[in-house]
């Protein structure tokens, strides 16, 4: 599809230079802005890095934040482990049973794949409230297995449908169980599947914020939840709250530039091109 | 010429893949214990979900409000409560607004982008692009909330300080704070977090051999550029688009965070949305009925989107 003509190609590199500015000026005045102190926001030279850059700013917005960045790391890798494991094995029968029960399932699956969270909040808070999960982080852990295992699980199924149904049938013959092949066999051969739809499902945990807001409480305050608060309480202080906000960001954005081919076709999975 | 390929390839995939015939037995179905191990996790917690969902639908027609759970029958007693309230009907208003223009501009900015970067062969750059729009799909709505904030604040922030820098003082504006148009302004914080993501899904979707070969031949025809995108490409596509803009529809349906941290609402309620309104009116005015109702109408929006979703990946995954 590639084309000579000198007007197409420029179109496509201003395409690029307005692509360019639109999200790196955002990221730029972002990190500006948390290195300066309130004067310097308000003499308006946003452009403009200040002469002495405030890392003071950060000190304070990761103290603030230092616990909730802990509960939002045990409650994302926590979710994310169960998920991929539990949305594997349903993944696995949904892509090689084509029994009625296994059809059913799936339209129950993909129908709650994306479900807006506001359908189970009653009830979740409900039994939260009831069994006084919600003072552990068992509480949110729970809510989000519901939630995203479904999503685990087509994503799992749609990477094991492009495996070769081969390398099941060898082992078959020489008499392994079906636990067998898909510990043996499937598993070991879909380890970057299993990295694509771990990196989807800890990014939605991490920036998950309505479960978050409803059901945390102070001994399981989320980072967004805390980001949430930080931008209410210091309404004037725009350093902290981008220093905030960055803070937020770092974690899902490391995964992002160091795994980025994995989150790509985990996203392409999701759009079941896997 | 083209049937004469097809009748080829066809052949050469029989002939290329050796174990095609043994496809054709039976497949091993799974035993009680198998069934146990891979499915029943799955299936409880679906069951658990399904049961949530119904629990919702019932507290919709009961008769809840105050902080004590209340489970007594009241028919539609809140739902006629909700169609009286002037804000559901903003909601309603300020919804369709985010399902049309959170999908439609992003879908055609989007294939402009996917198919540009396709046609330009400037190599080393596509990878450059990709991380430059898709970093903020890794991003939370309250981190891009909180940072076009302070892009939209009026006084000091940073697109009136741009403008007036510039001397266009006539441009600037009160952005998210001015209740007309402040739902276009957050859902331009959207449109810029989805881009990427959609830009990705359609350039998959651009690399088929049967796609390639067809613009080829378009070209080969002496077709304009334009013309290949409207009528060879997007025709051809339409699996990825209807996927895509299911995907997109369901998001800006869920999306409540941006309305949250950006205006939560405000000013009034010119701002809100059903996702909103469900979350102040279960837990702020303890009207949980209506707020049970509120997600039960959500919930039909989002299944009305998702069953194009769900029946073009079931043919898919059972074809």
């Amino acid at each position: 599809m590639k084309t000579k003509d000198p007007t197409l190609k420029i179109l496509v590199l201003l395409s690029i230079v307005l692509l360019t500015v639109t999200y790196v000026l955002p990221m730029y005045v972002v990190v500006v802005t948390s290195l300066k102190t309130p004067p310097e926001i308000s003499k308006r030279q946003y452009l403009l890095p200040s002469g002495n850059l405030h890392f003071e700013n950060y000190a304070q917005a990761f103290k603030l934040s230092a616990s909730s960045l802990i509960n939002s790391s045990i409650i994302s890798f926590a979710v994310t482990a169960i998920a991929i494991f539990i949305g594997g094995l349903g993944g696995y029968y949904l892509s090689r049973s084509r029994s009625l029960l296994a059809k059913t399932l799936f339209i129950l699956v993909g129908i709650a794949l994306y479900l807006p969270y506001q359908v189970i909040l009653i009830p979740l808070v409900q039994i939260m409230a009831k069994t006084r999960l919600a003072l552990t982080h068992f509480g949110l852990i729970g809510s989000y297995l519901i939630l995203n295992v479904p999503l685990a699980s087509v994503l799992m199924g749609t990477f094991f449908i492009g495996i070769p149904r081969e390398l099941e049938e060898a082992a078959e013959v020489d008499g392994a169980s079906r636990i067998q092949i898909f510990f043996r066999v499937i598993s070991p051969v879909a380890l970057p599947a299993y990295a694509s739809t771990a990196i989807i499902i800890f990014t939605q945990v991490w920036n998950e914020f309505l479960l978050a807001l409803t059901l945390s409480t102070p001994y399981t305050t989320t980072i967004q939840v805390k980001l949430a608060e930080v931008k209410g309480s210091f309404l004037a202080l725009y350093n902290i709250q981008m220093a905030a906000a960055l803070i937020a960001l770092l974690v899902p954005l490391v995964f992002f530039l160091a795994l980025g081919q994995y989150f790509i076709k985990g996203i392409l999975a999701g759009a079941l091109k896997g | 010429m083209s049937t004469l390929n097809q009748v080829n390839k066809t052949q050469v995939n029989q002939v290329e893949r050796p174990g095609w015939k043994r496809k054709r037995r039976p497949r091993r179905e799974f035993s009680l214990v198998d069934f146990l191990v891979f499915l029943l996790p799955l299936l409880l917690l679906v069951i658990l979900l399904y049961g949530m969902l119904g629990w919702t639908f019932y507290v919709s027609f009961a008769d809840w409000s105050g902080v004590a759970p209340n489970y007594t029958f009241a028919g539609l007693k809140w739902y006629k409560m909700m169609a009286s309230l002037d804000r559901f009907w903003v909601d309603v208003r300020n919804n369709l607004k985010w399902l049309i223009l959170g999908v439609v501009p992003t879908v055609v900015i989007a294939l402009f982008i996917a198919y540009l970067l396709e046609i330009g062969s400037i190599r080393g750059l596509e990878s450059y692009v990709r991380t430059l729009i898709l970093y903020p799909v890794a991003m939370s709505f309250l981190v891009s909330g909180t940072i076009w904030s302070w892009m939209y604040e009026p006084n000091k922030g940073v697109f009136n300080t741009i403008l007036r820098g510039l001397g266009l003082d006539f441009l600037t504006g009160r952005f998210a704070t001015n209740p007309s148009t402040a739902t276009y302004w957050l859902i331009l914080v959207f449109l810029w977090q989805y881009l990427g993501f959609a830009v990705i899904i359609l350039q998959s979707s651009f690399r088929t051999t049967e796609l390639q070969e067809m613009v080829e031949a378009a070209i080969v025809d002496g077709a304009s550029r334009l013309r290949i995108l409207i009528q060879v490409i997007i025709p051809n596509i339409r699996g990825g688009i209807l996927i895509l803009v299911s995907l997109l529809l369901i998001s800006s349906l869920k999306v409540f965070d941006i309305v949250y941290i950006v205006t939560f609402g405000g000013p009034g309620y010119s701002t809100d949305v059903l996702s909103l309104h469900m979350l102040i009116a279960t837990f702020q005015q303890h009207l949980v009925a209506l707020g049970a109702g509120l997600g039960v109408i959500i919930f039909a929006m989002a299944f009305i989107i998702v069953i194009p979703y769900t029946i073009y990946a079931f043919r898919k995954w059972f074809e």
